[in-house]
Order: C-alpha cells, then structure tokens, then sequence
C-alpha cells in the first residue's frame, strides 16, 4: 500500500490547478433551460480547445489516455477551483454514450459520435426506464419493428433527463415482440430531431423540469444505429451501467466533503431560535463531525477503489456499495443543515442558486432514486459482493 | 497510490490469519478462564515475534510498519483476541531499556492495558501481568504492577478481564509524543475491522443455509438488503483504515485526522455490523453458545479505547486534511 503520487501525477495536477487557476467561467451556471445547456456546451468546448476533455477516455478517440487515478486529480482540481460541475447536461454523452460507443460502437458510430461528444457539440439523455419499467428494467415494452434498413420504434420512456436540450438518446427498446426479459432487447442511437418524438417535462418537487417523458410514434431509426446485436442491447446496457457505476460520480464522492465543511462553516455563524449558535449544539456538532468522518472514509474508498480498477482495468463491484454510502452521506448533511437553518430553510421557490441547502435537501431522494434505486443497489451488492441466494 | 494489501503485504496477513486462527479461535471463549492473554499464548506469540512487529530491528523487533501491525490486529480482531496483545506491542514500541523491551518482545513478562476511570484507573489484561501500559494522544507511561493490589469486577466482554486499581503504581518508563497512541488507535480499529467483517461473515454464512417458509433467508430482501449494509459498513471502514496505516507509515501531516476517521469508522461499523448480525440470526442469536455475543461484546470493550465516539467527534470537526 502506499499514498504516493507519481511525478507524472503532481505535473498533471500543477498543469490543471494552474489552467483552472484563469479558465473557469466568471458568470454563474443558469439554474435550467435552454441557457444552462448552451453553458454546458460552451464550457465542455473549452476544455475540449484547451485539450482536458475526457481525461480517461482512450487517446485513439481524443482523450488523454489517463488513469483514473487522474480522472481523480482533475475533480479534485475542478472542485478547489469551484469550476463547473461535471453532472451537467453533458454527463450521459461524457459517462454513458462515449464509453459505451468507443466499447460497443462500429467504426462509423465512433467516427460520427466521438468528437462530438467531447467537443460538447451533441448533448445525450437517457432511454432505459419506462414508466412500467425502472427497477425492473428487463420488463421494458418500447417495440422497435425492423422494417428495410430502419427501426421503426413505438411506446414511452419515463424519467428521461435534459430530453428537450439532447441532440441524441440512448434507447433500449424490445426488438423482439416474442422475447422476455433481458433476450430480445436492442441498444439504438436515436436522433432527437426525428418526427414522431414528443417530449413531456416531468414537473418534479424541486419545481423544475429536468426530467421528462418521452413518447414514441413510428419513429423511424436507421439499422446502423445499432450499438451491438440486434437482440443483444442487455449486454450493451450493462456495459453503460458499468460505466456510471465506475466512474461517474467521483466528483460527487470528492465535493462531499468541501460541502461538509462549508456546513460547518455555516454552523459557527448561524444562530438557532434559541440565541445559540448551531455549532454549540452538541447534537448538531457531533452529527456534523460524523458527516464529516464520512465525507474523507468516502474519499478513501473512491482512492482505494480507483487504484484497484486502474490496475485490473475492470470497474468491480464496489460501485453500488459507493453510492449507497454516498447518497445516505448527502441525505445526513442535508438534514442537518436543515436544523442549523431554521426557518429560512423552509423558504424555497425552486430557485436552486438562491436555496440551494433546500434544493440539496430535496434532490437528495432524485440521488438515491436515480441510476438504479439504493434497493436495487443492495440487491446488487448481495449478488455480486456478498453471493446471497437469489431474490429474484 | 495502491490502497489494499499486496506483495508481501498479503503474505503477512495469510500467516497472521493461520496463526491467529489456531493460538486463539474465537470458539475458546465458550471454555471458563479463557479471557485475556494467558501466559502459554504469550509466551507462543513472544517466539513467533509477533510483538516485536513494529519494533525496529536494532531493538530486536521485525522492523515493519504501521501498515504490517495493522494487518496483523486485523486477523486478532476477527478471532476476538484479547487487548493485551496490543498493550504488549505498544510497550514492546516503548520501553527504552534494552532487558525490559527484550522481555517485553519475547512475552517473558505480561503486559496489561490502564486506562483512567475518574479517579480510579482500570486494568485491561491478564492478572499474571507484571507491567501495564498506558496510553494518551500526548504521552505513554510504563508502569510496573508488583505489589499493587487489585479489585477484580465482573466482565461483560469474556475476551477480556476487568479490574480496577485506585493508585498509580510505580514509573519504570515514559515517553513523550503520540506515536504509541497512533499505534493503538491503529491496532483498536484495525480489531474492531476484522470484527465488522467476521459480522459479516457469520450472517452471509447462514443466511445461504437457515431456510424460513421454504426459502433460504438470504432470498429475502428483509435479510439481503441489511447485510448489503453491512458489507457498505465493511467497505468504509476498511479502505479509511488502509489509508491511515498509509498514512503513518509514510509520516503524513494529516495521519493523526485519518486515524480518528478510521478509529470512528471503526467503532460505528463494528457496532452496528455485530448488532445487525445477532438481530438477522434471530433466536439463535442471543444465546450463549452463538459467537454472535462475542463479537458484539468485544467491540463494545475496544469501541471506548483509543478514541470513543465523544472524543473522536470533538477532535474531527474542525480537522483539516493535506492535499
């Protein structure tokens, strides 16, 4: 075991805190809309101009061919200099559809999607759930009928974020009308510009509309969109799956605990109705400090874990363990938060940058809901980790 | 930057396993006048070296790390070994005089652990020691216990004997500083590990045998998703424990803030992990001839060592790590 970085590894980080130090962007990221996705885009076509877009991804499709390792550093870096965040409008094209095309794709879809993903060109949302088919994904009914040279696709997609801003989806559609659960399903690239496509915003508890329903009418999608077999868009799922579990939320992982400590912060100047400050609280402090705990054991399993995967080559796991300890951290921290605020917690217009204490507390259940629910998760972790007969 | 035992590293922790595993299976503790470490088991770990781990070896230890002693607690912690292991080793790291450290390292002369129970001090360890050790984030002291009378008080954990003495008996040695200290938090939480995975173990275990309505319980979400949990716990524990045996090792500036997180990830997953394991045993669970109990028992002994809850939290809160 050791904690040592490689020269290669400080160089790597001096470069990125110095080139951060005067590119982060000086105007705030829009709340939503239209004018948050162009953000997105702009500030993903800078890192791409300036060379730092996809730091793990494979040279040979226009990453820096990094380790994960400084995939880490580069958060790390991100986040001390308060840079954009990484779960943006970009993140489905950036974690799910690059890594599963340069793994899955032909030759024409990586020549045709890659630069485009890194350049922030082409936003990406998601079409696996539906609204009788998100835990149990295997039970997914959107029909794709294969008719010539295209598929024609028919049915609904539930819970799809930033549909209205994507140029593309990633759609898991059942090609085969006789087929059950994981046979007979198909990973396809859909144009969002193609006619038949009608996009329904989810109105969510936050007051915004990041996700949305997405409708299907005799879309037509060319064969050679296909990622994978026809028939064989489980096996592709996976591998996008794989891929948020890896890697996808380290940045989250390292923020934790720059948040905890902003709360402490907060803590030692709030006042609680009593007169007291919150920090002289017991009870607020120890469960601060416990968070706190926390936020650097998670920091330690985002090292220990990265390390293993860098040298494997192979995500394991230790992904869905990762988010249940996450997600719960971030509940915890926005709970307490909830205290040491009061009253003026409980003002919230769905404004994110004016409460976001109040957003965080509420899209704390988006987080242990989303990607695969914490339950999902655990049965994840029994199966795979712990060998526990099948539930299911 | 490798976090998880490799080269030799995994060597030492095969041989820990094995050997802990047979000089003291945690089943022992189902047999009277089986708590603490008794002279024989000394003496056996004394000629083994296994004191002398982290002593350097022109003072005639083994000259490994933070790193190896942790690995080593690990495996003691999964068999419920008893504490005066590790006072054993923190005095065998102490003791500036050549004989007594020599003595110390081949287990000859039994060391105990003291600790400070408002006016009172408590001794943890086998009544036969003739020396007890005790440990503060500022400084260690040796002191020797001929001729000082003992209270013996009933113990909950059958790991350990408890007895309490009402004056400090004499200073033979004392040492400024906290490298003891980390050493101990190290070894308490590195125990308190191998504890919340033996948890672990036990219910996984018979969660794919035991069958309730036709079904083995390891089937049922009511079972499945608490032991998920557990492995959650286990995970978070072991790679912040990892971190800070690194971190010693390597002299970091913030080694001290890693090792009351590893100390309090420690203490909360071993609690819980052997809380949840005698709960999802069911009837079983609570009986005498269950190990469930042991484990449970044990890491309540070792949660207040090193570092309790209380302690821990007021130290983190305004903790700041290294880059």
């Amino acid at each position: 075991m050791d904690l040592q970085y490689s020269d290669a590894d400080r160089e790597f980080r001096a470069q990125a805190r110095e080139w951060l130090k005067t590119n982060v962007p000086v105007n705030s990221r829009p709340a939503e809309g239209f004018a948050a996705a162009q953000f997105d885009r702009d500030w993903q076509r800078k890192l791409y101009d300036h060379g730092w877009a996809g730091v793990a991804w494979p040279k040979e499709f226009g990453g820096l061919g990094l380790s994960g390792l400084r995939q880490v550093i580069w958060y790390e870096e991100l986040a001390r200099a308060h840079g954009p965040h990484h779960i943006n409008t970009t993140y489905v094209a950036m974690m799910h559809a690059g890594p599963t095309v340069i793994a899955r794709g032909t030759g024409a879809q990586k020549a045709a999607h890659l630069p485009r993903i890194l350049s922030g060109e082409a936003l990406w949302c998601q079409g696996f759930s539906e609204p009788n088919a998100g835990s149990d994904l295997a039970s997914l009914k959107t029909r794709g009928v294969v008719d010539g040279d295209h598929i024609v696709v028919t049915g609904a997609k539930m819970w799809t974020t930033d549909a209205q801003y994507a140029d593309y989806q990633e759609l898991l559609i059942r090609t085969d009308p006789a087929s059950e659960r994981h046979k007979g399903l198909t990973w396809i690239i859909c144009d969002m510009k193609t006619s038949g496509i009608d996009i329904k915003p989810v109105r969510t508890m936050m007051q915004d509309e990041h996700v949305s329903m997405v409708f299907y009418d005799d879309v037509r999608i060319p064969i050679a969109n296909v990622v994978g077999e026809i028939g064989g868009g489980w096996s592709t799922a996976l591998a996008t799956l794989s891929f948020e579990r890896g890697l996808g939320f380290i940045g989250d992982q390292l923020e934790l605990y720059q948040r905890v400590n902003r709360a402490i912060d907060l803590a030692g100047k709030t006042r609680l109705e009593d007169g007291r400050l919150a920090i002289e609280d017991d009870g607020i402090a120890q469960r601060l400090a416990a968070i706190k705990a926390d936020t650097i054991a998670i920091r330690s399993m985002t090292l220990a874990d990265i390390a293993v995967t860098d040298r494997t080559g192979i995500p394991g796991p230790n992904g869905s363990m990762m988010k249940l300890m996450v997600t719960g951290t971030h509940k915890a921290l926005s709970e307490v938060v909830g205290e040491i605020l009061g009253w003026s917690f409980m003002e919230f217009d769905g404004d994110r940058t004016a409460h976001p204490w109040t957003y965080d507390y509420l899209w704390s259940w988006v987080f242990s809901i989303s990607g695969g629910t914490n339950e999902i998760q655990r049965e994840i972790t029994a199966d795979r980790v712990l060998g526990l007969p099948r539930s299911r | 930057m490798y976090l998880a035992p490799e080269g030799h590293e995994e060597e030492i922790t095969g041989a820990a396993a094995a050997f802990v595993a047979d000089a003291m299976p945690i089943d022992r503790l189902h047999s009277t006048g089986s708590s603490d470490m008794a002279p024989s088991l000394r003496q056996l770990l004394g000629e083994m070296g296994w004191f002398g781990l982290a002593v350097s070896e022109t003072a005639g230890g083994s000259g490994l790390s933070a790193v190896e002693h942790a690995l080593f607690f690990r495996e003691i912690g999964r068999q419920c070994g008893p504490v005066d292991v590790l006072a054993q080793c923190l005095a065998a790291n102490l003791a500036t005089d050549d004989r007594l450290r020599a003595e110390i390292i081949s287990g000859e002369r039994g060391v105990a652990l003291l600790v400070a129970d408002g006016d009172n001090h408590r001794l943890i360890g086998s009544a036969d020691s003739c020396l007890a050790v005790s440990v503060t984030p500022g400084s260690t002291r040796l002191f020797s216990l001929a001729g000082t009378p003992t209270a013996s008080r009933p113990s909950l954990d059958p790991a350990n004997s408890l007895r309490v003495i009402e004056a400090l008996p004499a200073k033979l040695d004392e040492c400024k500083g906290d490298d003891s200290w980390r050493l101990g938090q190290l070894g308490a939480a590195a125990m308190l590990v191998g504890i919340a995975e033996a948890a672990l173990d036990l219910i996984v275990d018979y969660a794919k045998i035991r069958e309730t309505f036709g079904r083995k319980i390891g089937s049922w979400q009511a079972v499945r998703h608490p032991c998920a949990d557990m492995a959650v716990r286990v995970e978070a524990a072991r790679a912040q424990l990892w971190y800070a045996a690194t971190a010693v090792k390597e002299a970091r500036a913030d080694a001290a803030v890693h090792l009351d997180v590893a100390k309090h990830m420690a203490n909360t997953g071993a609690l819980a992990n052997t809380d949840t394991n005698i709960q999802l045993h069911g009837g079983i669970g609570v009986t005498d001839e269950h190990n469930a109990h042991l484990l449970m028992k044990h890491a309540l002994l070792l949660s207040r060592l090193f570092g309790s809850k209380r302690m821990l939290l007021g130290r983190l809160l305004n903790a700041r790590l290294e880059d």
